[in-house]
């Protein structure tokens, strides 16, 4: 049986109001009933039986060897020490140490903050500045990556975890070893694109390992924006190996595109979890 | 010039959609044994944590005594039946709107094809042609569920969206009309899967959505720089335009 003490959900609701009210101006969460469910879940037990599930489905890909892998590969980006780490990273297991909502949306907001400092370094760079349209993009997106990082660790909060405010260690040695190769806009879009692709896959194998209503419906309506981003870097990719960097403009030339520009932002009909983070990866200790 | 177009989509979309999707207006028909159907098609392990008696994947309210306990398990039935049948009729709604989708994509090829759209520039010829590849494939994924749960499959669109869509197509005398409709399309099938995710029961049912709404994100997105505006311009995605039966 549950049991909820009143005087203390009042307080979670008070201590946590702040936080909520900042971070999902958009989502106009239900509060009250995020409240009860966080103070509900509580100290519940992992559901083992998803994590088995969840680490099946994880080596089931990797067998038959996704998407993500085979488009990676095929731009030679699985060639090199990145590739090998990616791979390593990927193919990490579940484990139960914690609750799995909680350690699902600490691992979100590591990888969110993992893009905004990822972000912040690009736009640090010569030929990132010289562009003004990739410059107003990284900066948007990085401030829309802040308001994700923020929503996921309010949610954490309000069911009972912290607030994860580190990068994704395993990803940051990656991006550390990436970022002194980045030495023109269309290798940066690459791997942008490849950050983007880890934060949708995540969330999109998430959406069948939560429990919890409220952190499923935040995290979709991150979901599908990340997706944005990656098929955003995707055409500006596209473009720029193209030699076509004239047409990284908004408004663009459309007739001036190429046809590779109308498919190669959305290369599958579904989205794949080739590259999802598993819950723990970003969990705070 | 396109500034105003996704206020002028809820706009139109506001006229044919009440309200939010909601449990009570998916639910139809269904029932436990639809669920099993459905859990087995699906590949799901739903049985497995139904009688494991987990509390996490059950009743939502504390029960006071044991005299409560029969009655919050009759609930918990009640509830899986709601489930089963929520996620049948999510994907036919989902179905209907694909074959919308299809639909329309294949009349602007067709439009196209005709002149009757003027010069169409290579990348948006690609961009519907994928599209509507696309949109068949996310048909096609939701009428096997369907037929798996011993249900007939979707060949029609919503009756009330089509008539509005048609409408709206009539209109249409150029690539950048067509890219409008397009974009009003792909913005109500996002938000109704978006608005439909945290609804369903059933993991199989629940991947399968959260698969398709990125696509249809991404879609718009083009669609959003084809047409001159920011391909992201929300920080969180909205469910303001999703569509209800």
């Amino acid at each position: 049986m549950l049991s909820i003490d009143d005087g203390k959900l009042k307080e979670l609701i008070v201590e946590s109001k702040d936080l909520q009210a900042d971070a999902l101006r958009d989502t106009h969460s239900t509060m009250a009933d995020l409240r009860e469910i966080g103070a509900a879940r509580k100290g519940r037990p992992v559901d083992l039986d998803r994590i088995k599930a969840y680490n099946t489905s994880r080596r089931d890909l990797l067998k038959k060897g996704g998407f993500g892998f085979g488009g990676l590969a095929a731009r030679g980006l699985l060639g090199g020490a990145f590739g090998s780490a990616l791979f390593g990273i990927v193919a990490k297991p579940a484990s139960a140490q914690a609750d799995v909502d909680i350690q699902i949306l600490n691992t979100a907001s590591s990888i969110e903050n993992l893009a905004i400092a990822t972000y912040g370094a690009a736009l640090t760079l010569d030929f990132i500045q010289a562009n003004a349209t990739v410059t107003a993009f990284a900066t948007t997106t990085m401030e829309q990556h802040t308001e994700h990082s923020k929503a996921f660790n309010a949610q954490a909060v309000a069911l009972g975890g912290m607030e994860q405010t580190e990068t994704n260690t395993k990803y940051q040695s990656v991006v550390d070893e990436t970022l002194p190769t980045l030495t023109d806009a269309l290798k940066v879009a690459e791997f942008a694109a490849v950050l983007e692709t880890v934060a949708t896959q995540t969330y999109v194998a998430n959406m069948s390992l939560f429990e919890d209503k409220e952190s499923k419906t935040i995290m979709a309506s991150v979901m599908g924006v990340e997706a944005q981003h990656l098929a955003t870097l995707r055409a500006v990719a596209a473009l720029l190996s193209n030699d076509l960097g004239e047409l990284v403009v908004i408004p663009t030339d459309v007739a001036a595109l190429p046809d590779v520009a109308g498919s190669v932002a959305f290369p599958q009909p579904f989205e794949g979890t080739e590259m999802a983070s598993p819950p723990e990866e970003g969990a705070v200790k | 010039m396109f500034e105003n177009q996704s206020k002028e989509n809820e706009a139109i979309l506001t006229r044919l959609a009440p309200g939010p999707l909601s449990r009570r207006k998916v639910l139809i028909g269904g029932g436990v044994g639809a669920l099993a159907v459905l859990a087995a098609a699906c590949g799901s392990d739903d049985e497995d944590t139904a009688s494991s008696g987990d509390p996490t994947t059950t009743a939502e309210e504390p029960s006071e005594s044991e005299s409560e306990s029969e009655s919050e398990s009759e609930s918990e039935s009640e509830s899986e039946s709601e489930g089963a049948s929520g996620d049948l009729a999510v994907a036919q709604l989902a179905a209907s709107l694909e074959v919308l989708a299809v639909g329309t994509y294949g009349a602007a090829l067709d439009a196209a094809g005709s002149g009757a759209l003027g010069e169409v520039p290579p990348a948006v010829a690609t961009f519907v042609t994928t599209a509507m590849e696309h949109h068949q494939a996310h048909l096609d994924a939701w009428n096997e569920v369907l037929v798996a749960a011993d249900m007939e499959e979707v060949t029609d669109p919503p009756e009330d969206l089509k008539a509005m869509v048609d409408e709206e197509f009539g209109k249409v005398k150029d690539v950048v009309g067509a890219a409008q409709l397009a974009l009003l399309l792909e913005q109500t099938a996002a938000a109704t899967y978006l608005a439909a995710i945290p609804e369903l029961m059933d993991e199989a049912a629940i991947g399968l959505a959260s698969s398709i709404h990125p696509i249809d994100m991404q879609h718009a997105a083009v669609l959003l720089f084809v047409l001159g505006e920011y391909p992201v311009p929300d920080t969180f995605a909205q469910t303001d335009m999703a569509y209800s039966a």
